[in-house]
């Protein structure tokens, strides 16, 4: 068995609905190591929910996610070790820095830290200078990039970027394409967005709308 | 899980060490906030104050003091406390960093790292109430290291039995005021042995044993082991 399919992901007739509200029915489909997938539809159809379901904060109302690493289901307890996700409704810690944020999601993860690995990551995203300045008073595109190398520093078998480029500028943009093709080599990738540019860089899009 | 380009844990990763990172993230947040240092000792001192001037050191008869001063240094830590503890997960979930958190650390160490933070807030009232309380109030104590152990000990239930109910609370409505109903319940049987365990060591009898301590430390095992099989199930809602 090859690198690209050591990893799959099965999404299984998945519906979810809010105190009687259908949000969507019957979403299904399978990806494996290499695949980028576009979630994507009107505002309210459910992109950012069905992602959450995905990455399993939040609770099916019918259907299953399953995560298989060489054939074998991985427990929904070990699923986050497995996945980044970023989204606009998430926020790193204020009160710390850039890089006192990536140590403490380094150490909570249970990865060695090293402020030079850090300062390299940082590089990544432009963030080099800021690095010792609070998130809390950091632009929104800065926050958004901090937020990007914090779902990637664990090298997730699966990403889930929910509006990725939200805030972002055209080297922040630049980033996402650079992090898309990097995962496209060793995992898999689902983006919820109506941007054009953002859905382009999928194999599949699936339209919540329709 | 530790082969190939998916090294997601070192191999001395371990349930303490994430739960230190926590702790540490969440002493550092605190240090440069002070939300719940300021919450705590906001109340804990203007009750302290206030307890001392409408109540003093005479207007107690002498034989009535060990216990009515129990009860008032109790009623002051826990209410106190109250105030400021169940800071610990909604301080998460209004800053957004809730979801982040559940996907980068696994629940046990949360809780642990979350306790501990609970503790050393505890810690730090306890160091300035209780020394504060004896000065202002002339609290005599015939047992010391009784008294101490009994207030260490119940300190370490009392934010046992707060942090999970902290946890509880997190994504419900009103949540300060149900932080006060759910806990109240939990921490009176502790809050009694506590001031049991102050009044004897005031008056300096019937220590032996120091009951009212291993009851509180029984306690607080109790509390930490159920809340350690609770509380991942309590995170995955």
């Amino acid at each position: 068995m090859n690198e690209r399919n050591q990893y799959s992901i099965k999404v299984d007739n998945i519906s979810k609905h809010f105190t009687g509200n259908l949000l969507f029915k019957g979403i299904s489909f399978q990806l494996i190591c290499g695949d980028v997938l576009a979630i994507a539809g009107w505002n309210g159809s459910g992109k950012s929910t069905l992602l959450r379901i995905i990455a399993g904060l939040m609770r099916p109302s019918a259907g299953d996610v399953e995560i298989f690493h060489k054939g074998t289901p991985i427990s929904k307890d070990e699923r986050p070790f497995f996945l980044g996700m970023v989204a606009p409704a998430f926020s790193l810690y204020n009160e710390l820095t850039g890089i006192e944020n990536l140590a403490f999601f380094h150490k909570v993860r249970g990865l060695s830290y090293e402020r030079q690995g850090c300062l390299t990551l940082l590089d990544r995203v432009g963030l080099t200078v800021e690095a010792d300045k609070l998130y809390g008073k950091y632009s929104s595109g800065m926050k958004q990039r901090l937020k990007l190398i914090q779902a990637i520093l664990h090298k997730p078998p699966l990403l889930l970027l929910d509006e990725p480029g939200s805030n972002l500028d055209s080297k922040g943009m630049a980033v996402i394409e650079d992090i898309i093709n990097e995962q496209r080599l060793f995992g898999m990738t689902i983006i919820a967005s109506n941007e054009k540019r953002e859905v382009g860089y999928a194999d599949r899009i699936i339209n919540l709308s329709e | 899980m530790k082969k190939g380009r998916w090294v997601t844990r070192t191999g001395s990763s371990t349930y303490l060490n994430e739960a230190l990172a926590v702790w540490i993230r969440d002493v550092r947040g605190e240090f440069r906030t002070r939300y719940a240092v300021n919450a705590i000792l906001m109340f804990a001192v203007t009750t302290l104050i206030a307890v001392s001037f409408s109540i003093g050191a005479y207007r107690i008869e002498d034989a009535q003091k060990p216990f009515l001063y129990a009860v008032l240094l109790w009623v002051i830590i826990v209410f106190s406390a109250f105030s400021g503890l169940s800071r610990s997960f909604v301080k998460e979930e209004e800053a957004g960093t809730m979801d982040v958190l559940k996907l980068s650390a696994r629940p046990r160490a949360v809780f642990l790292g979350k306790l501990f933070f609970n503790l050393t807030l505890l810690g730090a009232l306890e160091l300035i109430i209780v020394p504060t309380f004896i000065m202002f109030m002339g609290y005599d104590i015939a047992s010391t290291g009784f008294f101490l152990v009994m207030v260490i000990t119940a300190g370490f239930g009392l934010g046992a039995g707060t942090t999970i109910v902290a946890a509880m609370i997190t994504q419900t409505g009103a949540r300060g005021a149900l932080f006060s109903v759910l806990s109240f319940p939990l921490i009176l049987p502790l809050m009694i042995t506590a001031i049991k365990g102050c009044e004897r060591a005031a008056l300096g009898i019937a220590t032996a044993g120091w009951p009212e301590v291993r009851i509180a430390l029984a306690y607080t095992v109790i509390m930490i082991t159920v809340s350690l099989f609770l509380f991942p199930l309590i995170w995955e809602e």
